[in-house]
Parts: C-alpha cells; structure tokens; sequence
C-alpha cells in the first residue's frame, strides 16, 4: 500500500495513465467490431470478434483490478476471497449449463431429434 | 460502541475491517453478476430466433463507457487527495465522479425511453417491423379512421387500464375538424371486439378483468349481459340441487362471487372423494403379502391397483362455467397484452372469453415502419431447406404493400453490389468460395438508415441524427414506409421490453441491475462528500480509509461494464 507522499503522488500518475490506456482499450474495443480493415474472421460478428472483445475487455478489467483496486500488492486475505469468488461464479456457470439436461423442463424443439433448449409438449423427450 | 480497526489493520487479517467487509461484498457480487452473464451465454447459445446482434446504439453506451472509466480515475485521485489532506481536492474529484454517475443515469434513461416507446411486432410469417404506431379513432357514425401521417408520432401507452373510447381532445384538434366533435380515440395498436356472448370461468376469473368488461359494457349503454342457462349447483353430492344464480340474472360480481362459492365447495368435495378413492386403491394394494417393499411406480402398474367405482357416486361434478349474453353486440377495446384473440373469440387473461367478432379494421394495426427484418424468416427456411430469398417473396409484406416490395428490391440490389465489391477486394479462398459475404443481417435486416437511403435514393449517405435510434420527428422519417398490417397476422406485437424477447429481457434485468449499483455507489459516494468533513477534521485516515472502500465498489461498478459494454452493444 502506497502510504507516504511520495508514493502517492507517484501513483496519482499512475492512476491518471491506466485511466487514458482504459480510454485507448475502449476505442479500440468498439473499432475492431465497426471498422471492416480491422475484422477478422468472416465479415461481421463471429467467434474471433467475441474472443478479441472479451480479450480486450479482460486487459481491461485487470488494469482496473491491478492499479485501481490496489490487487497488485494487497495483503493475502484479499486474494483468497477473491479467488474463491471466481471458483463459485465458475461453479454457477456450470450450474446453469446442468439445468439444460433437465428432461422434464427442456426437451425437444420442434423437430425430431433437436434440443431447442425450450419445453415443448408436441414433441415431448421419449424416454 | 467503538468500532475497532476502522484505521489501523488487524494483525491477523493484515487489514483493517471495513476491507474485509467490501471484499466479502465484492465476492457475492462477482458470484450474482458471474450468474446473469452465464444466464446470457445460455440463452444466447439456445436462442430459437436470430440474436439481436449489434442493434444498440453504440454512442450512448460508447459515452457511458467513457464517463464510468472517467469516474474509477476521479475516485482514486479523490483518495490520493485525502491521504495527500488535500479536502478542496477531494470534493472536486468527488463532486466529477457524482456529476459522472449522473450523466450515466440519464443517458440510461434516454436508452431506456426510446426502447420502451418502440414498437415491434412479428407477423405469423417471421417477418418483424419495427417503428411507431399512429393513433386512430372512431368517428360519430361508428366509423374507424387512421390518423396516419408523421405528424403525430406520440406515445399513447400510458392509457387506462382498458382503453375504453375516449371523447377528449387527446391527440390534436385536427382531425376533429374533420370528423366531427364525437371523435372518439384509441391507439391503433387495440384489438377492437364486437361480443354478444361472455364464457366466465368461474375459477380463474378475475375480479378486475371481468370489473373491466363491466366498466366498458356500461360505457356502451347497450342492453345488459344475462345469464342463459340457469347456475344449478350443490356443495356435497347428498344435498338435493340448488339454482343459484336463475337464467337472465345480470352478470355482476357479486353474482359470480355466489356461483363460484358453491363450485369451490363442490370441487373441495370431489378432490376428497378422489383422495379417498386412491388412498382406499393404495392400502389394498400393499396389504397383498410382498408389496410392501416393492416401489411405487411399480405398484401403479399391478393389477391388483384399482379405483373402487362405488364412490363415484359422492362425486358432484360441478360446472366450471357460467354464460352470458346480450341481444346487441357490445364493442370492446382491448390492450393486445391482454387477449389473444381469434376472428371469433377473445380469450381474456383469467381464462375468460368474449365470444363474437373480431373488428379486423379497427384492430389493424398502422404504423411507420423504421426497420423491416427478414432474418427470422430466412432462419426459418433454412431449417426446413426452403430458398431463404423465395421464402422473402412470398411473405404476406412483400405480397401486399407494394412500398416495402419496392423496397425489398433495392435492398437486394445492393446487397448483390456488395457481394460484388466483397468478391473483388478480397477474392476467393481455395474451394473458390468468396472469402467475404455479406452477414445475414446485412443480407435480411433493412435498417432505418437504410430506409433513408433507398427513400432518397442515395445509396451512401452518411451518419444521421437519431442519438438513441430514429427519431420519427426528423424530416427524414417521412421515408419510413407506412404499413397497415391485419390483426390476424400478427403473431406478437410489444414495446422493445423483456417482453419482445429473451435478449431485451437479459439486457433490461443486467443494465436495470448495474443501473442501481451506480446509483447506490453514488450514494455512498455522496455521503463522504456531503457529510464527511467531520470526520475529515476529527480523523482524516479513518475518512481515506472509508472512500478506498467506497471507491473499490465503484471499480467494480465500472468493471462490470467493462464487459457488458461489448457483450451488449458490439456482439
């Protein structure tokens, strides 16, 4: 933790350069999903586009958790709650996925043989 | 009661207590905003409709994103300056991060506005338009009139409960001129229904819906609704059958509050004697010897597994309706939401029918197209191998308003130009195949922009005005296509709200939700601010150490946005 004048006067500049580095990330963001020169993959929005937003967007999000929410030099509690705060999102990542083998609220769509995802009682799952 | 540890840190934590706390917090939001984003992902791998990609408007959010990252830097420097003693410092930086947290609102609100006044309505044939609808009334001689026009693209949501006619000078004085003073207004966007007969179901009623149906029908000074058959009913099958409500007796709540008594007591009734039939079924089927340890699902397939008939004769087996009718024909106004309506029958939302006809030209619905999307349509005949194109053509629009046809064919036209242009600058791949195709929202999606393009002729013109989407006041909206589309091929008409689908609902409930962290954020915020100068002069650490705290939640307010920002506008 900065704590003497010094460095936080340091760090206020620090702070003021994360902040134009998260401006710069954003233009970039919004570029590389309108400009055509800077789309990869097919034309409009793909997998690559989501990979490279997302990618972005994280570089992002640990610039802000790194600088401004001091996690780059935090004391060890910090890091255990955190952490374990990822593992359990993780967890209802999962656990939302798990509800889609529910047979009895998702079965199939309208055609023999498709999940859509959706309960439909025309085309109920065979057991 | 002092608090320990609100300026120095534990020994054992390494931090002082509010730090643990904030974290604990962040914690179980990472956890509730980790679960929305995966309730995104999900949907949006299931989605059984083409996703709206990309139909945000991306400068607000673009300018919100700026404003949010702007606040995280003024809400460090707001600390730096305390840990600085810099007070007049601090209340700038604080006071930017405050006007900041504002601007997001109200930029918010302007988003959410223009969703909520838009209209969007999908066709039976997957074909969705989008835009706003014209108001319409009824004339002295009962006739229905469209106001039409640009002129008048003002929000009429926010009508009664039931939108009975109205008399008032609501919507301008100009086709009043013209059509008398007995004008009487609505929404085009009504379902309008001629009934002689109401089917009540005696359960599921509701109060206010049928109160609504009284409202109008007293409104309509027509003859009176009477029951026509007589309610006869008992509560047990012992007692001897009783008339409740007499054949002709008027339709009022109270009356209904009687019949529905008695079919309560008498359904009561049966539900005990079918209990009592199964229990009775059960217990003779485990005593046969070895049953007991066999599991129930089996037990229902044995033999020995029987109803004793006998008892049938407890049974009442009340009647679940009651019917209505008049001699004239009463015409209801009704807010689409509400019923689902066929050319014979209007299903209320408790279960209860209106039985007549359907006024299929005072229920169509008129409006100023600003978007016209086809990719639900060609998503459809791809999935059951028909020509995309072919099934465009034969669409009930293209069919039969000859503007939006038109078009379609300029919309093709320079869709295959752009082919072209894709083919020539970036060639094919070793099969042969263009290595770029225009996307299929390119391809079945007319915009608004679009629109204006075609409307004036000009295929490349640049960016419009229309900050949150088009706005139907500006000159150029006289190129939207006016359409009038029949209530009978409509499949859902709404407001772009969690109603219209599952991605305005993930959108409304993550925005709505993250909108209330900034202002509970700011709050907070504006709480050290406005209120924090005695703690300032008594302890100023203990104040640094508050904002740090307060400014980690606010980092993780812009960090969620972060991500949504992409993930809402760009994907």
């Amino acid at each position: 933790m900065a704590d003497s004048v010094a460095e936080i006067k340091k760090a206020t500049k620090l702070y003021g350069f994360i902040g134009l580095t998260l401006f710069f990330f954003t233009i970039l963001t919004v570029a590389v999903a309108t400009v055509e020169a800077l789309d990869f993959g097919v034309r409009g929005f793909d997998h690559i586009d989501a990979i490279i937003g997302l990618a972005i967007a994280s570089i992002k999000a640990s610039l802000v958790m790194l600088i401004f929410m001091h996690l780059n030099h935090e004391k060890k509690l910090v890091y255990f709650l955190f952490v374990m705060s990822i593992i359990a999102a993780i967890f209802l990542v999962w656990l939302t996925g798990w509800a889609f083998e529910d047979p009895i609220t998702y079965g199939q769509g309208d055609h023999a043989g498709e999940k859509s995802g959706f309960y439909n009682p025309e085309n109920p799952v065979e057991k | 009661m002092e608090i320990p540890f609100t300026v120095t840190a534990r020994k054992d934590t390494g931090l002082y207590n509010s730090k643990v706390g904030i974290w604990l917090f962040l914690a179980s939001e990472v956890m509730l905003f980790g679960g929305l984003f995966s309730g995104y992902v999900f949907l949006r791998v299931y989605a059984d409709y083409p996703w709206p990609e990309r139909v945000l408007p991306v400068v607000p959010g673009l300018i919100n994103t700026f404003i949010l990252i702007g606040s995280s830097v003024t809400v460090v420097f707001a600390w730096a300056a305390l840990k600085l003693r810099k007070w007049n410092q601090f209340r700038i930086f604080m006071l930017i991060t405050l006007t900041c947290a504002a601007v997001f609102m109200v930029l918010k609100g302007i988003e959410y506005k223009a969703k909520w006044g838009h209209q969007a309505v999908r066709m039976d044939d997957f074909v969705i338009l989008e835009g706003h609808t014209h108001p319409a009334g009824i004339d002295a001689d009962g006739n229905v009139f469209h106001v039409g026009g640009h002129a008048s693209v003002e929000d009429h949501s926010d009508g009664p409960h039931y939108i009975a006619a109205k008399t008032d000078d609501a919507h301008g004085g100009d086709h009043h001129a013209e059509h008398g003073p007995a004008v009487k207004d609505f929404r085009t966007n009504v379902v309008v229904f001629d009934a002689n007969e109401l089917v009540i179901n005696l359960e599921t009623y509701h109060e206010g819906v049928i109160g609504g149906i009284l409202e109008q029908s007293e409104k309509a000074n027509s003859a009176n609704w009477t029951l026509v058959q007589p309610y006869v009913g008992r509560e047990t099958a012992r007692e001897d059958e009783q008339i409740i409500l007499s054949a002709g007796a008027k339709l009022s709540l109270e009356n209904l509050a009687k019949a529905r008594e008695v079919y309560l007591a008498a359904k009561a009734n049966d539900s005990k004697v079918r209990t009592k039939q199964l229990s009775d079924a059960w217990a003779k089927v485990k005593d046969i010897p070895g049953n007991k340890e066999r599991p129930n699902h089996e037990l229902v397939q044995d033999e020995n597994f029987k109803i004793n008939e006998d008892f049938d004769q407890f049974l009442v087996s009340p009647t679940s309706t009651v019917t209505f009718q008049t001699d004239e024909p009463i015409t209801f106004v009704l807010k689409p939401r509400e019923v689902r309506e066929s050319a014979e029958s209007a299903l209320l939302a408790d279960g209860s029918s209106l039985n007549g006809q359907l006024n299929t030209e005072a229920s169509a619905i008129e409006m100023a197209a600003d978007a016209i999307d086809f990719t639900f349509v060609a998503q459809r005949a791809e999935e059951k191998g028909v020509d995309p194109l072919a099934a465009v053509e034969k669409t009930w629009i293209i069919q039969n308003n000859p503007q939006v046809a038109a078009i379609w064919k300029a919309h093709t036209e320079k869709i295959a130009k752009l082919e072209e242009e894709l083919l020539e600058k970036y060639g094919t791949d070793k099969q042969g195949n263009p290595k770029r195709v225009p996307t299929e929202k390119e391809r079945y999606r007319i915009t608004w922009q679009e629109l204006v393009n075609y409307g004036e002729g000009n295929e490349e013109k640049g960016v419009f005005s229309g900050f949150a989407g088009p706005d139907h006041t500006k000159d150029y909206a006289k190129h939207f296509p006016e359409v009038l589309v029949p209530r009978e091929e409509v499949n859902l008409e709404t407001k772009f709200t969690p109603r219209w689908n599952t991605y305005y609902a993930i959108y409304f409930l993550i925005t709505g939700l993250h909108g209330l962290h900034v202002i509970g954020g700011a709050i907070v915020l504006g709480y050290f601010l406005f209120f924090g100068k005695k703690m300032y002069l008594n302890n100023p650490e203990h104040l640094a150490n508050r904002v740090e705290v307060g400014g980690l939640f606010w980092h993780f307010v812009d960090l969620v946005w972060i991500f949504l920002f992409p993930v809402l506008y760009l994907m």
